[in-house]
């Protein structure tokens, strides 16, 4: 598993070892990518900061919250709306973002007093919101703002509210990862325990590390209430800012993201005693066995069965249909943290996707090891890579697609490479069995769009192609398929509808007489 | 039939493309999932009782499960071994595991202090 050298990182030779090419008869021991550490002068690196990291990336999508930056407008604008966790209140945190707005005088003469001003001030102009986060930013950080003390004495003035801080300014890590940390660290410290929930069910989980990107959250929630789980909290996607004061009292933590939430399971593995259950909720085979072992831990495992044999039932032969047409197509996995060791090995198996290369922007050690060790052999694995060495890396293994962030997806799209966005998704949820499919369907519509052919047209060198006619998707994807696949009665496409998550919001659910 | 080393090959690989719970952050949480999941594992393939009273435990045994089963349907020599062999079996299993994820690991973090 020999180190790769990227020909642009050659005049920053620290780059070295943060890439590496999996070996036949390799493992782990044998070389693995250096991760999270600061980023090398010179290379310039596509992370998020640490306060990005606590509030765009966890704190934000809380959903009953007035999620507020003490610091410049900047800081909050560009943590706002990039990423789609809505949320069934009408997507109050994601339509509205709040800053203190600091200013130069501010810096000079302190913003203690701005501070107080907005926290009433906003909390005056949304009076059904009670609950509120504070998070900290360099310039604030810098002057030594007390913004405990503030929400402290503005709790003792308004006492139906409650306030959360979240000290974690830009520079407080390497990256984004530095701020899931600290905000993980803090909430356990200073929220949870503070409220006593009413249980209803004799199966509590809490679901942890889940964002709720286009409905991901709501998914999940389906299968566990189809299965009498009682979810108390969602840290932190569509979550309930009191529900997540009551973690202390679920029977199990299932954990999704490890990357950005292991440390909060962490500690209530440690503090409460409950325990932490690793699971993958993407893709049939992993689903299963996620749901069944959710199941097996509290005795209903038949009831977790009933819901993969319907939902393998009407889903797989939609999957089957586009992994026909996706089989051996060259992928790079390019996400920020947990999915490329969440989809490295499924989308192989399941979609017949070629994973060429995995990589992450603020991922540890760790997370490269689940993606080496999950990815197939060949494969280039990246830590922090700049975009020069995207570049180059997209031209020596010619990937049909990406799935990646905005910023290097377009581009990627320069040089004529569609991308998926892996954090925000395209048509999502990609959660769930349908949600599979729509994943399935979104990297079908990218590769075979017949407007993206036109793309490999060079207009400055090559005429305008005016015989033949315009070429549809499945002109382009059936032309080397056997007439028995062309013309199965089994595989279909996707049949689901646009909005798959407004109804589950007014389902109702069978009851399970809870054990006296 | 598949000699011993073959055998773990095997059963590691399907673990390290199958599983998450070997990857927990901290040299100690490795070893000790590695321990207690793999232990509940090799007793269900003896036919064993496993202690599911505590939540912990219960916890390392739905992973256990999940890899029991997978491993009788992927490895039918799994079936002709003695119980004396696969709790050999697995002990050289946890063994392998240990150095690749801990001992011989070159993840930095997992001994760092500040994590």
């Amino acid at each position: 598993m020999p180190y790769h050298e990227f020909e642009c990182s050659k005049c920053i030779p620290e780059r070295k070892k943060h890439a590496v090419t999996k070996g036949p008869g390799e493992d782990l021991t044998h070389a693995l990518p250096l991760g999270y550490l600061n980023t090398i002068p010179g290379s310039i690196s596509e992370r998020g900061c640490a306060y990005c990291g606590a509030k765009h990336v966890i704190g934000t999508p809380m959903k009953d919250v007035i999620h507020i930056s003490h610091g410049p407008t900047g800081c909050t604008y560009d943590t706002w709306q990039t990423k789609r966790y809505i949320s069934d209140n009408d997507n109050f945190q994601l339509k509205r973002t709040f800053a203190t707005d600091v200013k130069e005088k501010h810096i000079v003469f302190g913003a203690e007093k701005v501070l107080k001003q907005n926290i009433i001030e906003a909390f005056k102009a949304f009076p059904d919101i009670k609950r509120m986060t504070i998070y900290q930013t360099c310039a604030t950080a810098l002057i030594g703002d007390d913004i405990d003390a503030i929400a402290d004495e503005v709790m003792e003035e308004m006492p139906d509210v409650d306030i959360f801080v979240c000290n974690s300014p830009g520079f407080a890590g390497p990256s984004q990862s530095g701020g899931h940390h600290k905000i993980n660290i803090a909430w356990i410290n200073k929220k949870v325990g503070n409220v006593e929930p009413k249980i209803t069910s004799d199966y509590v989980i809490n679901y942890v590390g889940e964002y709720n990107i286009q409905g991901d959250q709501e998914i999940m929630l389906d299968f566990f209430r189809r299965m009498g789980i009682q979810v108390l909290s969602t840290f932190t996607g569509n979550g309930s800012y009191d529900e997540l004061r009551a973690m202390h009292r679920a029977h199990l933590n299932v954990l999704e993201c490890a990357r950005s939430a292991e440390y909060i399971c962490n500690e209530l593995r440690t503090r409460y005693g409950i325990p932490r259950l690793d699971i993958d909720g993407f893709g049939f085979e992993p689903l299963s066995s996620s749901l069944l072992k959710v199941g097996r831990f509290f005795g209903i495992e038949d009831r977790a069965q009933k819901i993969i044999d319907e939902e393998t039932a009407r889903w797989k032969p939609e999957l089957e249909w586009y992994r026909e047409r996706l089989l051996g197509k060259k992928v790079c996995l390019w996400p920020g943290g947990s999915k490329l060791w969440h989809w490295a090995h499924v989308i192989h198996d399941e979609m017949g996707l070629d994973v060429v290369s995995v990589y992450t922007k603020f991922g540890h050690q760790g997370d490269m090891e689940k993606g080496i060790a999950r990815c197939e052999v060949g494969a280039l694995a990246i830590d922090d890579p700049n975009e020069l060495e995207g570049l180059e890396a997209m031209y020596k293994l010619k990937p049909d697609i990406i799935f990646t962030g905005k910023r290097p997806g377009e581009v990627a799209k320069k040089i004529r490479v569609p991308y998926l966005n892996a954090h925000a998704y395209h048509n999502g949820p990609y959660k769930g069995y349908e949600g599979w499919v729509r994943f399935a369907r979104d990297i079908y519509n990218a590769i075979y769009s017949p407007i993206h052919q036109l793309s490999f047209l060079d207009i400055t060198r090559d005429g305008i192609p005016d015989e033949g006619g315009f070429k549809t998707q499945r002109m382009l994807s059936d032309t080397s398929l056997s007439e028995e696949v062309r013309k199965s009665n089994y595989m279909r496409e996707y049949t689901g509808t646009l909005d798959i998550i407004t109804p589950l919001r007014e389902k109702s659910y069978p009851e399970f007489n809870k054990k006296p | 039939m598949a000699d011993i080393n073959e055998k773990i090959a095997q059963l590691e690989n399907f673990i390290m493309k199958k599983c998450l719970w070997q990857f927990h952050s901290r040299a100690w949480d490795r070893k000790n999932q590695n321990e207690n999941i793999l232990r509940m594992t090799a007793e269900l393939l003896c036919g064993e009782t496993v202690n599911t009273d505590d939540p912990a435990d219960r916890c390392y045994w739905v992973d256990a499960v999940y890899l029991a089963d997978s491993y009788r349907e992927r490895f039918d020599w799994l079936a002709s071994m003695s119980k004396d062999e696969i709790r050999e079996l697995f002990l050289a299993l946890r063994e392998r595991l240990d150095y690749v994820l801990v001992d011989g690991s070159l993840n930095e973090e997992l001994t760092d202090p500040r994590y």
